[in-house]
């Protein structure tokens, strides 16, 4: 288990400081000028010799080497320098958007395991019945449904025309209700009919039919056999998945206007917000490597079989 | 419990909506086209005079905030969306698929090579290196299109890669090989076939994927920019005016998850068609 | 009579698969129920358990210590199912839950039948084990670090566990080798004479009928061809199929098929 951690640490961290070094490429090579862009030439008149001296401040004059080895030094004393826009800390920024985030992640899972798993259960259960009919014409819609619609009609709907519940900002649980349940049922879809799949499959194995013979309960064959059987597909999905569950996050923070860093992170790409950008990339990289070992992590914990081959291989 | 039902094979149950989706794409493509012949109303003119009007029979949709006929950029912007949709993917086949031929054919270097670097670009996601390009390059549709296909052709690589490796054991490769046939022969001509399925398969039900992303992103403007009259965008553009004018918001809506609905059924088609299973059974 | 059938048929809506079988079942015997595969026997066995996938119907009555199983409200069937009435299977990997540990099995199986006492689970779950030739050891491991031989014998240990009524073993040395097939059902024997329990034995294989049985009964596509004491059966086949199985089976050693040795004349 370790190696595969280091493995998988060793690619985060190539693929970061492969995207650090070319963004920081970027930023001095690209067009937009980040010193102008601080100081809003559009708005007030600066002379010359102030756009030099912060030029100069910045330590853009130094030879782009050693400005990469400063860079990187700070970087990883995660220290991302100030926002161009707003002249905070970008570490503060994005420490300060992370909790929205998450919750509104956790909130959309939260809505996906609500959803999925009865539906899922059900119409394996009940196979070819009018559960099993519904919930598939429904994971065909919703595969094609564009999350960022369905908030718009959800909030046109609760928000708009009922005045049941808000649409913009973060204000308390109640504000998490809308933009979680669009992101989780948008995402329910794959998970429905997998689940249906992963069950039919487990639930025709011979084991089940040794615990019914056994006198089990049915809820209890269900629940700790079948079911717990039907669940790594499942994670594995979720695992390749998670680009999109990231965008989705992303989509759905600016959709609802819920301050995350995946809105801060669009807004600093419309800005050219570069120290921004480049914090959103290492703290994603970071999150991504989390979730990704959790995920190989619980395959271990659900599947003994390789965590025993793997230890009677060495 | 239920009782029987009568199962077709599912072949046929797909075929059904193969066809409908397939006659609808035929139909939507014919309007496509007769737009683009018969342009009635410039898409991007602004006529502020005749903002947001309701259906008539000169604007069978209406019009919008900036007072260009609606129908007219729906269409259009069907172009645009499924249009840099069809790019990214074809572009991303057309590095992946001879990538991975290559690589599982021939192996050696590129393939150790390919591997390591398919690991890399495999961890991280599409829409994060979407963000990153986006970052570096700007917003714009083209960033957008770069992003997807340096994400998707890893996959179609390492699909092509598995399939040629799993043929290449079979006897009419080595066949082939015994009478002599250039590496680059048999690729084309022995093993190419093999892979169309399954690429198809991946391929139509990507479509769905890409053009989900692509309108997502041009919805949060990181896509396709105004005045450009591209699904998301109009989408975006449409927002502040869903409380008077709610169809702005629904049309283009409706487009996305009626092209997606049609590439889904058509790739639930070729998937049947081409079922591994059904091969091994052949 | 331990366990009565009558009249039992099975099928789905458009045809019958088990046709009208009867048989009886005394208790404390060894009954085997012969027949080539596809002759409906596991099928069967499993309608008595009430098992049958729900696509299947079954007619007829099943009766049970004078109970009509086929009458019985779930809830009551299991109570019977797995406590008075135990089963094992032709597919020993299959048996088991792949993820859960022998002793996890042991542990479920006994809470699920009311034993409550946590430490006396465990303690009875390590006799158990042990009445069947196996050590402790196994109780952590998961199934699929046994051997065939060995999960057999676990399935033998569980089954006997709750001190059933009646066992039914379908098959249950098919997949294994002779060796550790023959080991098994030396072990169910010895199993079956310290408990007094009935055994219902489902095999294609005449040597373990001559061995083991007292009485038995013949299937041949669905039905019930013939029936009666093993010696009987073996020596004097009356029904033409029975006397063909007998005769393509492979005898060993001398004497008559049921293991009577002939006087020499004298």
């Amino acid at each position: 288990m370790l190696q595969i951690v280091t493995r998988k640490f060793f690619e985060v961290l190539f693929f970061v400081l492969f995207i650090t070094f070319v963004s920081f490429l970027f930023v001095r090579l690209a067009p937009g000028d980040p010193v102008l862009t601080i100081l809003n030439v559009d708005e007030l008149s600066v002379s010359q010799e102030q756009v030099e001296a912060l030029r100069d401040d910045m330590g853009f004059n130094k030879p782009l080497l050693v400005q990469y080895g400063l860079w990187l030094m700070n970087f990883i004393q995660f220290d991302f320098g100030l926002s161009y826009a707003t002249g905070q800390p970008v570490l503060d920024m994005i420490i300060m958007g992370l909790p929205a985030t998450i919750e509104l992640a956790a909130g959309a899972l939260f809505v996906m395991l609500l959803v999925s798993i009865p539906l899922g259960s059900l119409s394996a259960l009940y196979r070819n019945s009018w559960i099993d009919q519904i919930s598939r014409l429904l994971s065909i819609l919703g595969a094609a449904i564009p999350s960022f619609w369905l908030g718009l009609i959800l909030i046109d709907l609760f928000g708009v025309r009922l005045h049941l519940l808000p649409t913009m900002g973060r204000d308390g649980i109640i504000s998490l209700v809308l933009p979680s349940l669009t992101l989780g049922l948008a995402i329910s879809s794959v998970y429905v009919r997998l689940l249906r799949s992963s069950l039919l499959d487990s639930l025709s194995q011979e084991f089940i039919r040794a615990s019914r013979a056994r006198g089990l309960s049915e809820s209890r064959i269900f629940f700790a056999h079948a079911l717990r059987h039907s669940l790594p597909p499942v994670i594995t999905v979720f695992g390749v998945s998670l680009g999109s569950l990231i965008g989705g996050v992303v989509v759905i923070e600016v959709l609802f206007a819920y301050p995350g860093i995946g809105k801060l992170v669009v807004d600093a790409i419309r800005q050219r917000d570069y120290p921004l950008i480049q914090g959103y990339i290492l703290i994603m990289a970071i999150i991504v490597f989390i979730v990704n070992t959790c995920v190989d992590l619980s395959y271990r914990y659900l599947n003994p079989e390789m965590k025993l081959k793997e230890r009677e291989t060495k | 419990m239920t009782g029987l039902s009568i199962r077709l094979p599912r072949a046929k149950k797909h075929r059904f909506q193969a066809v409908t989706a397939f006659v609808f794409l035929v139909f939507f493509s014919a309007v496509f086209i007769y737009t683009f012949l018969y342009l009635r109303h410039d898409p991007t003119l602004t006529d502020l005079d005749r903002r947001l009007l309701g259906m008539s029979l000169q604007h069978p949709f209406g019009t919008d905030q900036l007072g260009r006929d609606v129908m007219t950029r729906l269409l259009l912007g069907g172009q645009q969306t499924i249009g840099y949709s069809l790019l990214a993917l074809i572009v991303a086949l057309l590095i992946g698929v001879p990538f991975g031929l290559i690589s599982g054919y021939q192996r050696g270097i590129v393939d150790r090579v390919f591997m390591r670097m398919g690991d890399a670009f495999l961890a991280f996601p599409d829409t994060i290196v979407a963000i990153v390009l986006s970052g570096l390059l700007g917003p714009g549709i083209g960033n957008l299109v770069l992003a997807i296909v340096m994400v998707k052709w890893v996959s179609y690589a390492r699909l092509v890669r598995s399939t040629v490796l799993a043929e290449s054991q079979k006897d009419y490769v080595l066949i082939a090989r015994i009478n002599g046939l250039s590496p680059r022969k048999i690729m084309r001509k022995h093993l190419l076939p093999h892979v169309v399925g399954h690429v198809l398969v991946l391929a139509s039900l990507d479509l769905g994927k890409i053009i989900l992303l692509i309108s997502a992103f041009s919805y949060i403007g990181l896509g396709a920019q105004p005045p450009m009259p591209e699904w998301g965008a109009m989408l975006n553009e449409a927002r502040p005016y869903f409380e008077t004018r709610p169809e702005l918001m629904i049309y283009p809506g409706l487009a996305i998850v009626s092209v997606v609905l049609l590439t889904n059924m058509l790739g639930d088609y070729f998937r049947d068609r081409f079922d591994v299973k059904k091969e091994e059974r052949q | 009579m331990i366990l009565s059938l009558e009249q039992v048929s099975i099928g789905t809506r458009e045809k019958k698969i088990v046709k009208n079988v009867s048989l009886s079942i005394r208790e404390g015997e060894w009954y085997a129920l012969v027949g080539q595969s596809g002759s409906g026997k596991s099928l069967l066995s499993q309608a008595i358990g009430r098992m049958l996938s729900p696509n299947l119907q079954m007619e007829g009555k099943i009766f049970f210590k004078d109970k009509d199983l086929l009458s019985l409200a779930p809830k009551e069937m299991r109570g019977i199912r797995g406590q008075k009435l135990s089963y094992i299977f032709q597919d020993y990997q299959g048996s088991f839950t792949p993820f859960r540990t022998i002793g996890q099995h042991f542990e479920e199986y006994q809470k699920a039948h009311g034993n409550r006492d946590s430490k006396g689970r465990k303690a009875k779950t390590i006799e158990a084990l042990e009445s069947v030739g196996l050590d402790d050891t196994l109780y952590n491991r998961y199934p699929f670090q046994l051997s065939g031989g060995q999960l057999q014998r676990v399935s033998i240990a569980m089954s006997l566990l709750l001190s059933p009524d009646l066992l039914i073993a379908d098959e249950i040395t098919t997949a294994l080798d002779s060796v550790s097939g023959h080991r098994v059902l030396e072990l169910l024997a010895k199993r079956q004479k310290e408990t007094g329990c009935t055994i219902l034995f489902i095999t294609h294989d005449w040597r373990h009928v001559k061995r083991y049985a007292s009485r038995l009964a013949v299937m041949k596509e669905g039905e019930i061809v013939e029936s009666g004491g093993k010696h009987r059966i073996l020596d004097h086949p009356q029904h033409e199929y029975t006397k063909r199985l007998i005769q393509a089976a492979p005898t060993l050693g001398k004497g008559l098929p049921s293991g009577i040795q002939e006087v020499e004349s004298v």
